[in-house]
């Protein structure tokens, strides 16, 4: 039983989130920058569509009318997870700020009042130390180059800001009923410093104090997400009774 | 890029075996590579990753030079001399 019209909402936002990077991240299978990272991008792509199936499970029996059925405007995601980022750089910069993110907010959730949202958390917050060591080691690695921070630092100083979206759900009845441990400006606070600390390493200074851009939490979808739902619907669309 | 040798270990008493190798710039990725191409699935509990360059790589023909035939006793004779004398008890 979902506690609360709140609660439904922060899960969907969150579900949305997780599906549109997943489909996204997924669009780079085969053609990843070499084989291992293929692998590895894409196995984390599997990740966050687990994590998508996971939290929709805890709304409705109907996965796939939630992730595949819903008109865009019934869609909560943030803009930055429907960025289609189709060039190698913004997809690893967002990878970095997504996972970072994810961490968070999974930690605000562990010990939910909502006990199976709780046990949700639990489970994908192991996965998230794996995908943060992989991007950020892959990040460093590339911010360390003169040919990498060239093509990195552009992107990230474009996407960061679009993070904050990440927690722009309202949380005061969450946050009194003990379904949501940590308020959401707790979160984007604890988000922020973690990035501006990762990209200070490299004398980039992000600026986050720019005015979110983005308002997928209230229905308005962005440019790339119709190309992307188009995509992921797909298969339904052929055979709306398809089993997988 | 630098290959790094792969090895998984299953619990139990199974030794740690080959599993394959991966490309990797540095060793935090080598083993976050190895981790992904080979033990995604749990295949293994432990993992090994080991830079091709410090594998002691021994002398092939010293190796098939070691191939001789009187390394090879299988117990033939024995198990022969053996079910013999155990005839003539009977």
């Amino acid at each position: 039983m979902v506690p609360s019209q709140e609660a439904h909402k922060l899960v969907l936002s969150f579900a949305d989130d997780e599906l549109c990077v997943g489909q996204n991240h997924s669009w780079w299978i085969a053609i990843g920058p070499f084989l291992e990272e293929d692998l590895a991008f894409t196995s984390i792509a599997q990740d966050e569509l687990g994590h998508a199936r996971a939290l929709y499970s805890l709304l409705s029996d109907d996965i796939d009318q939630l992730a595949y059925g819903r008109d865009h405007s019934e869609y909560r995601s943030a803009h930055i997870t429907e960025f289609l980022c189709h060039d190698w750089s913004s997809a690893l910069v967002r990878h970095v700020l997504h996972d970072m993110a994810e961490q968070v907010r999974w930690s605000a959730l562990t010990n939910s009042s909502w006990t199976e949202l709780g046990n949700t958390a639990q489970r994908a917050l192991a996965e998230e130390n794996f995908h943060l060591q992989h991007g950020l080691s892959l990040l460093r690695r590339l911010l360390s180059s003169d040919e990498g921070r060239k093509r990195l630092e552009p992107v990230v100083l474009e996407l960061a800001p679009y993070g904050r979206e990440y927690f722009a759900d309202s949380d005061q009845e969450l946050m009194d009923n003990g379904l949501l441990t940590v308020s959401m400006a707790d979160q984007e606070r604890i988000w922020v410093d973690q990035v501006l600390e990762v990209f200070d390493e490299f004398n980039i200074t992000v600026d986050m104090s720019e005015e979110t851009q983005g308002s997928g939490r209230s229905g308005i979808r962005s440019n790339d997400f119709a190309t992307l739902h188009d995509e992921m619907t797909a298969v339904i669309q052929i055979d709306p009774h398809a089993q997988w | 890029m630098k290959t790094y040798e792969v090895f998984l270990k299953k619990s139990g008493k199974d030794p740690f075996t080959h599993a394959g190798s991966v490309d990797a710039p540095d060793d935090e990725m080598a083993l976050t590579y190895a981790r992904e191409a080979y033990g995604r699935r749990s295949e293994g509990d432990q993992m090994w990753v080991v830079f091709r360059g410090h594998v002691l790589v021994a002398d092939e023909i010293e190796l098939e030079m070691a191939d001789r035939t009187h390394k090879h006793n299988d117990g033939q004779l024995v198990a022969e001399l053996r079910r013999a004398t155990s005839g003539n008890e009977s």
